[in-house]
């Protein structure tokens, strides 16, 4: 057996291992590579920063703990620019099995922030539903949610005086790990209420929503963990998603290299076995 | 002990388990798969009972007399007719009216959102008009709404849609045009592997990240404790299957 053979036909417990140690040594001895700031992740955050006092920020937590690595420091990172620039933040989700998780998120970074609940924050929890929830919203905000997550009554709460339904939102980001997300929020909400919008949403959903964003439809979008960290790098809290940036770029290096390996093995074996046939 | 230490031992624990497979199948992993599965269908179905029933259906019907509520929930009931052979029909009552809302409110949305929008943005101008007699031909590849973008878009819709356009023939110009739709369609499948690729890593950095913190010794080091322990049992596991002859009946 050629080296050629023998590397094709390789364990794949050791690219397994190849893959695990280049994303775990980066983790351990970070380098700090560069991290530059794309056009889309700007415009989300040059709209908030844009965005006067007590303006009413609407953060839809549409993802639950198995997008949390991806989607939860994009949440962080937008929270604390919100809260920093004094903002109404009403936060809710779409997906009941991420309920828990975005209250703890909420409720984490208000607290770190110094921020009241109820006066500077809510957190609306879930309501059954999907887009007919953004609907509803769209018509009458206490309908859709007549109790906060904590069973206060929303109508009661000084953080939404004035926010009768989706019109009164000044921007809204969706973060999205697949539907209801974004897309819904477009469809059924932006679309039909005029508010502005922007969005974010695992790696794998970016690219399908790339033509939203050049389209004008919605105003930014935070794609993956790299978008969290250019977030992070924006406001100048770099947190878990920067410190992560090493790794993955090891990963795709790593990821890169296998794939040539595999291409230039497959192709002098091709190779040679045609070589092979002309001598026979 | 405290609830953040036994929340950094359990989340420890079953990651290992979850990694384990990565060696290979083992009992383990059928343990964390079957407890995850288990534990978000529990999470789910008493998130929506308590938020569903008790607070959307209960107590607004008994706290503020919102009898209306009573249509939904009949409509919703219809459902359960399902389970009942000689009462099935009604369910149907049920389905309908959901299937007719649903198409209803998202047909004309659809269309107005990702067909007529990306229609407007598909056929941008080729050529811009800086003045009354001036006329410019953007080549910035880094700026989406660039001439030259807009002609790449144009390009790549066009032939992407002859390409499953199945009527004629692919031969001659066709073919050309077919093939390039393919190369649009390539780069297409190329990117959306690229960021899957990245998101798929990012949730193993996530998870190594957890690892990492959880080795501190302020959790009792849990990381330490646990792939000592998942890696005993594998090989334990090993050790059994190899003593053990399989079974031949």
């Amino acid at each position: 057996m050629t080296f050629a053979e023998r590397m094709l036909k390789i364990d794949r417990r050791i690219i397994f291992l190849v893959i695990g140690l280049c994303t775990l040594l980066p983790l351990l001895y970070p380098v700090g590579l560069p991290i530059k700031i794309s056009s889309e992740v700007r415009g989300v955050y040059d709209h908030i920063e844009s965005l006067p006092e007590h303006s009413v920020f609407l953060l839809s937590i549409d993802f639950d703990p198995a997008s949390k690595p991806e989607l939860y420091p994009q949440a962080i990172a937008l929270l604390r620019h919100a809260f920093k620039k004094n903002l109404r933040v009403i936060t809710m989700t779409l997906w009941v099995s991420g309920t828990g998780m975005a209250d703890q998120l909420v409720t984490q970074v208000a607290k770190e922030m110094g921020k009241e609940y109820g006066q500077d924050y809510a957190f609306l929890g879930w309501s059954p539903g999907g887009p007919a929830v953004i609907i509803n919203m769209g018509q009458d905000l206490s309908s859709a949610f007549p109790s906060d997550y904590s069973g206060r009554s929303t109508k009661d709460l000084p953080v939404l005086d004035g926010v009768r339904n989706l019109k009164d939102v000044t921007y809204m980001v969706s973060l999205g790990a697949g539907k209801p997300g974004v897309e819904e929020w477009y469809v059924f909400g932006k679309d039909k209420y005029k508010f502005e919008m922007g969005g974010g949403c695992t790696g794998v959903m970016a690219p399908g929503l790339y033509p939203l964003l050049r389209s004008g439809q919605i105003n930014g979008l935070i794609g993956g963990l790299r978008g969290a960290a250019e977030y992070e790098s924006l406001i100048d809290q770099k947190g878990k998603a920067v410190a992560g940036m090493d790794a993955q770029s090891a990963t795709h290096v790593a990821i890169i290299v296998l794939v040539i390996m595999c291409n230039v093995f497959y192709f002098s074996l091709r190779h040679a076995s045609r070589s092979q046939g002309h001598i026979g | 002990m405290d609830a953040t230490v036994l929340g950094a031992w359990v989340a420890t624990g079953l990651t290992l388990l979850i990694f384990s497979f990565l060696y290979k199948d083992n009992p383990l992993f059928k343990l964390a798969e079957h407890l995850y599965v288990g534990v978000s269908v529990g999470y789910t179905i008493v998130k929506t009972y308590d938020t569903v029933i008790v607070h959307l259906v209960v107590k607004p019907i008994i706290e503020n007399g919102e009898v209306a509520l009573l249509i939904p929930v009949a409509i919703g009931m219809l459902m359960l007719a399902r389970y009942v052979p000689k009462a099935a029909w009604m369910s149907r009552y049920a389905f309908a009216f959901i299937v007719g809302m649903g198409a209803g409110l998202a047909i004309p949305r659809t269309i107005s959102s990702f067909i007529l929008k990306q229609i407007e943005d598909t056929v941008r101008p080729l050529i811009s008009m800086t003045g009354p007699d001036s006329l410019t031909f953007s080549m910035n590849l880094l700026n989406p709404a660039s001439n030259l973008n807009a002609l790449i878009i144009l390009l790549g819709v066009g032939s992407v849609l002859f390409y499953f356009f199945f009527s004629i023939e692919h031969s001659g110009a066709g073919k050309a045009v077919a093939r390039t739709g393919v190369i649009f369609l390539m780069i297409s499948f190329g990117a959306g592997f690229g960021y899957t690729v990245m998101a798929r890593m990012s949730l193993l950095i996530g998870r190594l990240t957890d690892l990492i913190e959880f080795s501190d010794a302020s959790y009792g080091r849990p990381t330490v404790w646990l792939l000592i322990f998942v890696v005993a049992a594998l090989f334990f596991l090993a050790r059994r299957g190899h003593a053990q002859p399989p079974d031949t009946h």
